[in-house]
Formats: structure tokens, C-alpha cells, sequence
């Protein structure tokens, strides 16, 4: 079985963000690995373990992602591509889906496996586009995954009514959500090992693609500005007396806020 | 004139409230409006549709659509989309509504934005505002296509009383099964539990409950308020909550009238998934926890101590009204 799993750069959450003239104040950023990525990464180390699967990486974007591939490889991952391109520097998802659709395509793959979201954009878009643009079968919000024989994985996914049960023929594209596992630490061993690896760098011309090709001439949409967030105002935290103060609260939620 | 399809959020042949509330936008900002409603025994809620501000209703009533499936939902969707015109598809929030919503916007070529919280149109040039970054800023995205599908969230928009639409049903033919991602079984959630996307009341239980018996306390104040019984990440990693009852940014988000948080200390993916509830208790025996920092009421005290006496006299407070 092969997989291509996904990684993606992205703004360190943990930071405070600061707006200023309607774009992010880039002072102070820091970049880490998507947090969400690291379950779809150790998803992927667990098959190779378990099942003899052979793994890549793919991330798109990003400038310098050394550190970031290095610590995939040192969690397991056996090879790494990083897509790279002046052009791809506005993508949004579909874009993003078109240059793993050439990935894809370049490699054979029996499994595809992306984190839930970006960190940084929230969209939990471009593995299920991915699917469609590739015309095979998804499913997203990953929570378990049993491989069954060579072309059937059978996964749970977390539904709005409960835990759905599905069966996957390969090749196919999923989605995990950060419960499916506890992603590994990166021991001492795997880490100087990671070092020696090499990653495999391309812009779009060497993935044998354009901008014009993957859309990133035109996206379908672009973020033009940004604000900052409305965010709510603490408001009157009481201490002293248990019994006081919350006899208090309680007056206030049904009397002040009137939500009881 | 903007042509607006809202897909019907239905749940165990419910519909549920996203619905009017998507409708009356799209009624607001001018647009004609169209719903499409896919399900199996799911006819009887033409009326209601028609009611909630729809002036077409697209049904796809298919005992094969018992199970929720991406592929033929989409497939339903993209139909509807189709034959109404839709320039703007409008999906609730759900994880069901994120599956199937990037399948139709690649389908139709379409922009595709989730989680949106507001929309604008200025002439046919579409605008969302969204957040970003784990809630730490908003954006404003500019669609630079005819086409925008978006998953609302929820609370974004409000239900406009006395609105009403006319019944004018079109059936959608039932789509192809997804023989490749073959849904084999759902295994459904307790039932008679308030559903924690559209309760009233969400009361959260954090690690500050430390184990069952604190669990047990604080879902007896839910239980109290007839609502809905959620918890932060920690609980559910530590195996005290189901995966399902998580509430934050990769769980439930929730944007009730009243959200209690008890014993959490408000990890910005948690704040990420509630902060939009309109009015927030937060119980902590930190008062430096980030959780006082959105709340509107906080009482800085041991929860095993402030739940009981919350408990007498919301008591108290209910028998005087």
C-alpha cells in the first residue's frame, strides 16, 4: 500500500495575533507544523508499521519546510516532497487540491491521508476537493481505520447522529480527526537519521504543471483583508463567599441577562 | 436578483433550526429562495419547509438516503443547484454539511468557504466574513467566482418571525449509491440526550470535575436545566466524555443562549468552539484561567462547592417564575 499524507506549514496558533491595516502583522510570527497534520502523519507511520505501507509527504508552500518535512521523517515518514512556487503564494483550496492532484498523479498512491484543517485557515477543504478532482471515494472526519485486504479499509467517522461505519475501496482519500490517535514524539535516533534524508524540491514547472493549469491564475476566491477579532469582553467575575457569590450570578442570569 | 438554495438540515426527521434562519437571510439580502431537502420519510415536512421561507422545495425522498452518505447527498445538492440557478448554496453547520459542501462546490466550480459568519453582496460581486486562525482573527474573503457554497455557522444569522414562503415541490430523482465508500452502519449516539448543535442551554464539564463522581455532579445541573451536556478536550482524552461531546474547534461548535463552563480552563480551541453563545458563565477555582476572559458571569470557586449551590438556587429561581 502506498501513502501520500499532507503537511502543511502554519502560523503558531499558541501566538497573539495582531491586525494592522487590514493585514497580519508578521512581526513575532512564528511557523510550526499543522497541528492536525501530525494525526494523519502518525496514521501513516502506524500503517507502515503495522501493514508494511510505504510512505511519502507532501507539503505545498511555505518558503523553507526542512524542519518541518525532517520531523515527519524522524516520526516515520520514509520520503518527502515539497511543492514550492512564487505563484501559489495567494492559494486557496481548489488550487491547493490541483498541485496534490499532480502529486498524486505522479506517484501512484493507494491512500491518501490529510489532517482535519489547516490551523490557519480553518477551511477542512482540500482533501475532500482532492477527492472529487481525482474522482475517487472520501471520507472525512476519520476517527478509526482497519485495513481489510489490499483495496479495502474500513474506517469510523463522527457523524452528526453517531459513529458512521464505512467501507473504503482503494484508492481513496481520508480526512483524520485528532482523535484517532496520540501523534509519536521524535526520538533522539529518528531525528539525526531524519537529518541525512534528502527531500525532494519542486516548483510547479517540475511537477510538469502551471499556474495557469492549477488555477493559481485566478482563484476562486481570496482573502482581502484581515480584522481582528470581535472578541468578547470579559465581564464581572466574582470571589469570596460560595454561597454569596453565586446567589449573586444566579440573580444576574435570570434578572440582568435573562437566559434562565 | 441572487438565487439562494439552502440545503434543509434534517436530523432523525427533524428541521432543524439553521434552516429558517438561513432562509430569512437570503430573504433579507433580496434573493429568491429555494430549498432542498434529502432524506428518506422526509416528505411530510414540505409545509414546514415552505413555512421556514422557502418558495421551492427540493425533495429527494429515498429510502437509500436512510444513511448519510457524502457522495449521493452532493449529488442531490449539485441537482437542486442546477435546475433552481443557484448562485448561492447555503449549508447549516454540521459535519455533514463540511463533508458535502467542498464535493458540490468542485462539482459546480464553485468558491467554497466554511464556517462563514456573514455574508454581503454588492451587485453579483459576493463578499464572507469568516474567522480564522483558531478564531484569533476575522477575514473578509472576496468570491471570485459566480458561485459561493458555504457552510454557515452557527447563530450567524437569526430566524425572522412571521416570515413564510409557498409550497412548490419539484422531487429530485434518487442519486447513485457511493459503491466505494459504502456506508455499512451508523452507530447512533444515546438517544432521549439534548443535541448539543441546537440546545438552548450547553452546560460543559472541564478537567477541573477530575473524574466521574465531578462528572456526575455537573451533569446533574444539566440535567436540572433540560440542557445540553458537553465537555473540553481533556475529558474526552481522558475517557470520562465521548468523542461527540467535545465542544470546540474540532469538536461541537456551539452557540447557545446560556453556555456554563464548569471546572474548564478555556484553551483557545475550546474558547474557539463557544464563544459564540450569547451569554457565558464560566465556574473556575483559577481567576486567572482564560475562561473569565469571554465570560460574562464568572464565579471564581471550587466547582464541587459553586455546582450544588447553583444547582438550589436556579431551583429557587425557577419556582418563583
Amino acid at each position: 500500500m502506498k501513502i501520500l499524507t499532507t503537511v502543511k506549514k502554519v502560523v503558531d496558533v499558541e501566538l497573539n495575533m495582531h491586525v494592522k491595516d487590514g493585514a497580519l502583522v508578521e512581526d513575532g510570527m512564528q511557523y510550526v507544523t499543522n497541528a492536525w497534520d501530525e494525526n494523519a502523519v502518525e496514521t501513516a507511520s502506524q500503517l507502515k508499521e503495522n501493514n508494511g505501507a510505504e510512505t511519502t509527504l507532501v507539503s505545498i508552500g511555505g518558503g523553507d519546510n526542512t524542519d518541518i518535512i525532517r520531523r515527519c521523517y524522524a516520526m516515520g515518514i520514509e520520503n518527502g516532497i515539497h511543492v514550492d512556487d512564487p505563484a501559489l503564494e495567494k492559494a486557496d483550496s481548489s488550487i491547493y487540491a490541483k498541485v496534490l492532484q499532480k502529486v498524486y498523479e505522479a506517484g501512484d498512491y493507494d491512500l491518501v491521508i490529510t489532517g482535519k484543517q489547516a490551523q490557519d485557515t480553518d477551511s477542512g477543504q482540500t482533501g475532500i476537493i482532492l477527492a472529487e478532482y481525482l474522482g475517487l471515494p472520501c471520507v472525512s472526519n476519520v476517527i478509526a481505520l482497519e485495513v481489510i485486504d489490499d483495496q479495502h479499509i474500513k474506517v469510523s467517522r463522527s457523524g452528526d447522529t453517531g459513529t458512521e461505519i464505512v467501507e473504503l475501496t482503494l484508492p481513496a482519500v481520508i480526512s483524520v480527526d485528532v482523535s484517532i490517535n496520540e501523534p509519536r514524539l521524535p526520538q533522539m535516533r529518528g531525528i539525526m537519521m531524519a537529518k541525512k534524508k534528502k527531500i525532494t524540491e519542486m516548483d510547479l514547472a517540475a511537477l510538469g504543471t502551471s499556474a495557469d493549469e492549477v488555477g493559481a491564475d485566478a482563484p476562486k476566491s481570496e482573502i482581502i483583508e484581515f480584522m481582528a477579532s470581535q472578541s468578547r469582553q470579559a465581564g464581572q467575575k466574582f470571589e469570596g463567599d460560595a454561597a454569596e457569590i453565586t446567589a449573586k450570578v444566579v440573580d444576574l442570569l435570570a434578572n440582568e441577562a435573562k437566559v434562565i | 436578483m441572487a438565487k439562494v438554495l439552502v440545503v434543509a438540515e434534517i436530523k432523525q426527521g427533524v428541521l432543524k433550526s439553521s434552516t429558517p434562519e438561513l432562509l430569512s437571510k437570503a430573504r433579507a439580502i433580496g434573493a429568491s429562495t429555494a430549498v432542498v431537502a434529502i432524506g428518506s420519510n422526509i416528505e411530510s415536512l414540505v409545509p414546514e419547509l415552505a413555512g421556514a421561507g422557502s418558495d421551492t422545495q427540493y425533495i429527494a425522498d429515498d429510502p437509500g438516503l436512510e444513511l448519510f452518505s457524502a457522495g449521493p447527498v452532493a449529488a442531490c445538492v449539485v441537482d437542486a443547484a442546477r435546475q433552481f440557478g443557484a448562485s448561492l448554496i447555503w449549508f447549516g453547520f454540521s459535519e455533514s454539511s463540511k463533508a458535502v459542501a467542498p464535493r458540490v462546490a468542485a462539482q459546480l466550480d464553485a468558491a467554497c468557504a466554511t464556517e462563514i459568519n456573514d455574508i454581503s453582496l454588492n451587485g453579483d460581486q459576493i463578499e464572507v466574513i469568516r474567522p480564522a486562525i483558531t478564531n484569533k482573527v476575522m477575514q473578509r474573503v472576496k468570491v471570485n467566482t459566480e458561485k459561493l457554497v458555504a457552510v454557515v455557522r452557527a447563530g450567524a444569522f437569526e430566524a425572522t418571525e412571521g416570515i413564510s414562503g409557498t409550497e412548490n415541490v419539484v422531487k429530485l430523482s434518487p442519486p447513485e449509491m457511493d459503491l466505494k465508500a459504502l456506508v455499512r452502519e451508523i452507530l447512533t449516539d444515546a438517544s432521549g440526550e439534548i443535541d448539543l448543535a441546537d440546545a438552548d442551554i450547553v452546560v460543559s464539564v472541564g478537567r477541573g470535575a477530575k473524574d466521574q463522581a465531578g462528572i456526575d455532579l455537573v451533569r446533574g445541573l444539566a440535567d436540572d436545566l433540560h440542557a445540553g451536556f458537553g465537555s473540553s478536550r481533556a475529558m474526552v482524552d481522558g475517557g470520562f466524555m465521548a468523542h461527540n461531546k467535545q465542544v470546540g474547534q474540532t469538536g461541537k461548535i456551539v452557540a447557545p443562549t446560556l453556555y456554563m463552563a464548569i471546572g474548564i480552563s478555556g484553551a483557545i480551541q475550546h474558547l474557539a468552539g463557544m464563544s459564540g453563545s450569547k451569554v457565558i458563565l464560566a465556574v473556575n477555582k483559577d481567576p486567572e484561567a482564560p475562561i473569565f476572559n469571554v465570560a460574562d458571569y464568572g464565579i471564581v470557586g471550587d466547582l464541587f462547592e459553586v455546582v450544588p449551590i447553583l444547582q438550589e438556587e436556579i431551583r429557587k429561581i425557577k419556582a418563583k417564575q
